[in-house]
């Protein structure tokens, strides 16, 4: 049962887009593998680490692959050779970039991930609903992040009662095309009449909300963790800035 | 409209006064509406009843201010609400503010899950959604919570999921959540479809309630039934048209025959047997329906009752074998079919005749059944129409139509009179004669006790609580 962290929404994202930024601008592939190494302690620690392996790793070994592909195997790199064959030249300097580039991928996406996971959705629109930015953004976001999960129930049930009529019920791989296949249209449809049912009565509920609104749901935030938000958006910003100076001007 | 003089106010105000001549949706070739007049005081009841298609609906959404459509539908009249007066004329409507016009006159919509966000976590966030869009302090929309539940014993669903309720938890939430926010007029579109006797005494207590606070109330519904005792004003919708009716009148319409008395069978062979049968979510804490013990056998037509929540819905999709039990035996000697409780979630083509045909092998005689089925069902007229273009009573007989176009020897009916209107209801009735006459069964849930009375051998009656239930049940 993974464990929920007591974190305002938006001091997870300002500490992950500190970590994030200065990640990258560092370039080193020992800082990558311990941001790495400490996203999946955290990951451990709630509960989380195995989604976390299969969500990365379904992203991850596509872009290391390609990489690989781009850098690694037809390196223009004359130094270093460690193997060639016609137009294949594997060489060191080209293995170094691909595995760095790689690793500054990997550093944005599981941190990226991580966020997901350990934010609660409703708790992040609440965030925004009850922060002083326009009521629009937390509109926009309800409307991403509960689209999938609505869209998934509708084809749920477009399953079930196709299931009924003894449709779309085939096994392995060529019936899970043929679900596909069957489910499409009618879930796009059946998604856009639903908007259509929803939107006019949301509107006289008074959504997206005009002016002042509220929420029932608390968010629980302190000042140390706004404090702490405040230094991490100052790493984000200064922290990339800090490293590059020195290199300005010398390349 | 009649006055009934025992029941009418001495209050002259008026909050609303709706005068249509005449409303068209954007496209169609008829009026949906014709010579409309309504006058609603405060505190009073208006029950307008006709039959599906007959533009209830319509009426509804032209008292909330969601139609007209600006610029597409075609209306010509006026409404005059809280000293503002709306003109429609055939050159050019007032847009209406929905959200502005809503603080006035609330609509719960026939298909009550509509009304919800879809987007909250909690029934308790869901009913406060239009307050908390409003910035109504924190504090005072956990009073009205608090006033609220305890008036609909709410409280045992304030913490779960808005999407994973049943049918008639789903309204009763959302007959919360219009109530809430205290609009002057409410408009209740078929407020006691799918609620069990306990939700529908709770909800009728509600609004003699809200009608003393000075609330005035619309009843749009098959039937005046449940309201003809304490009404203020009664009429009836004919094709757009509202007449004026007496109690007295409506309640000796004949609203269906009943079904001729049929011997149970005795030793018959058993379709459907449930032994011990436990069902359950995964994920939740307790199952929804434990120890279940059930035969249903040939020519048997037995009913489940029980509240909202009690597992009705589970035990149906069991025999239909969308879900399996977690513990216990499940026989079923019989093919099936399934009506499920919303018709929406059983219809998904462009067309009836496609609709009906889905999934029919081409050259089977099945699919040659199909003329025929929607010839005993009245839908022959309809094979072309889009299915979310038909009233509610047609849709659902669309529903019906996929399922018996298979002929299954067990049927299955989750709710089936909901938004069936009297001819509707005739057909029903003649299907689960057809099915029960030719060796079938049916299994059907259902709080219309009328109908259950006259249609199910024996009542089963179900023990879950409500708070064990979740997901669709």
């Amino acid at each position: 049962m993974p464990k929920s962290i007591n974190l305002h929404p938006f001091t997870v994202l300002a500490l992950a887009a500190a970590v994030v930024t200065m990640a990258t601008a560092a370039n080193l592939w020992w800082v990558s593998c311990a941001v790495l190494t400490a996203c999946a302690l955290v990951a451990g620690w709630t509960g989380h680490l195995r989604r976390l392996a299969v969500l990365s790793a379904s992203i991850l070994i596509p872009t290391f692959a390609s990489l690989l592909l781009i850098h690694g195997l037809v390196s223009q790199d004359a130094s270093g050779l460690i193997a060639a064959a016609g137009p294949f030249r594997v060489t060191v300097s080209g293995l170094e970039t691909a595995m760095v580039l790689g690793l500054r991928t990997a550093v944005l996406v599981v941190a990226g991930l991580l966020c997901t996971l350990l934010i609660d959705k409703h708790q992040l629109v609440a965030a925004i609903d009850l922060s002083p930015a326009p009521p629009q953004v937390g509109y926009l976001l309800a409307a991403t992040l509960f689209l999938l999960p609505h869209m998934a129930e509708k084809q749920r049930t477009i399953g079930q009662a196709q299931a009924l009529r003894q449709a779309g019920t085939g096994r392995g791989l060529s019936g899970w095309f043929q679900r596909v296949r069957l489910r499409a249209v009618p879930l796009v449809l059946a998604s856009l009449q639903d908007a259509h049912d929803r939107s006019a009565h949301l509107s006289a509920r008074g959504f997206p909300a005009a002016g002042s609104h509220a929420r029932l749901r608390t968010v629980a935030d302190s000042v140390t963790q706004q404090r702490v938000r405040w230094v991490a958006l100052l790493f984000a910003v200064l922290g990339p800035i800090a490293i590059l100076a020195p290199f300005w001007g010398s390349r | 409209m009649i006055e009934n003089q025992e029941n009418s106010r001495t209050e002259n105000s008026v909050l609303l006064d709706l005068n249509i001549k005449r409303f068209r949706y954007s496209g169609a070739e008829l009026d949906s509406l014709q010579r409309i007049e309504m006058n609603l005081a405060p505190g009073s009841l208006t029950v307008v009843v006709g039959e599906s298609g007959s533009g209830k609906s319509t009426l509804g959404e032209v008292l909330a201010g969601i139609l007209p459509r600006q610029g597409a539908d075609q209306c010509l009249g006026t409404m005059n609400l809280a000293g503002q007066r709306i003109e429609y004329t055939d050159l050019e409507s007032q847009r209406i503010n929905v959200a502005g016009w809503a603080k006035h006159v609330g609509l719960l919509p026939q298909e009550a899950g509509h009304y919800l966000s879809r987007i909250r976590e909690r029934v308790a966030e869901e009913l406060v959604f239009s307050l908390e869009n409003e910035g109504v302090p924190r504090e005072e929309m956990r009073q009205r919570i608090a006033g609220l539940s305890k008036q609909l014993g709410l409280d045992h669903l304030l913490e779960r999921d808005p999407a994973k309720l049943s049918g008639g938890q789903e309204r009763l939430v959302a007959l919360a959540a219009l109530a809430i926010s205290e609009p002057s007029v409410m408009v209740l579109d078929e407020p006691l479809a799918g609620l069990d006797s306990w939700a529908t005494d709770a909800v009728t207590e509600m609004i003699s309630r809200l009608r003393a606070d000075g609330t005035a109330m619309v009843v749009l519904s098959r039937t005046a039934k449940p309201w003809a005792d304490n009404t203020d004003a009664l009429g009836k919708l004919v094709d757009g048209q509202l007449s004026k009716i007496s109690a007295e009148e409506h309640v000796q319409q004949p609203v269906s025959e009943p079904t001729q008395w049929r011997a149970t069978p005795g030793e018959a062979e058993i379709l459907l047997d449930f032994s011990g049968v436990q069902l359950g979510y995964p994920g939740a804490e307790r199952p929804v329906v434990d120890g279940l013990d059930l035969q249903v056998r040939a020519g048997e037509c037995v009913g489940l009752a029980g509240a909202n929540g009690s597992g009705k819905t589970t035990v149906l999709k069991t025999a239909a074998g969308l879900l399996r039990p977690t513990a216990g035996t499940l026989a079923v000697s019989a093919s099936t079919g399934m009506l499920l409780q919303n018709s929406s979630d059983q219809l998904f083509e462009r067309t009836v005749l496609r609709e009906v045909s889905f999934g029919l092998p081409k050259k089977g005689k099945q699919r040659l059944r199909v003329p025929e089925v929607l010839s005993q069902l009245g839908l022959e007229a309809f094979a072309e129409t889009h299915p979310y273009e038909l009233p509610a009573s047609a849709r659902r007989l669309v529903a019906l139509a996929t399922v018996l176009v298979r002929e299954p020897q067990v049927l299955l009916l989750d709710e089936p009179t909901e938004a069936l209107d009297s001819a509707g209801l005739a057909c029903l009735q003649e299907v689960i004669d057809s099915v029960l006459n030719r060796g079938g069964s049916v299994l059907l849930s259902t709080h219309d006790q009328d109908f259950m009375h006259r249609t199910a051998h024996r009542v089963h009656q179900m023990l879950g609580t409500p708070e064990s239930t979740t997901s669709g049940a």
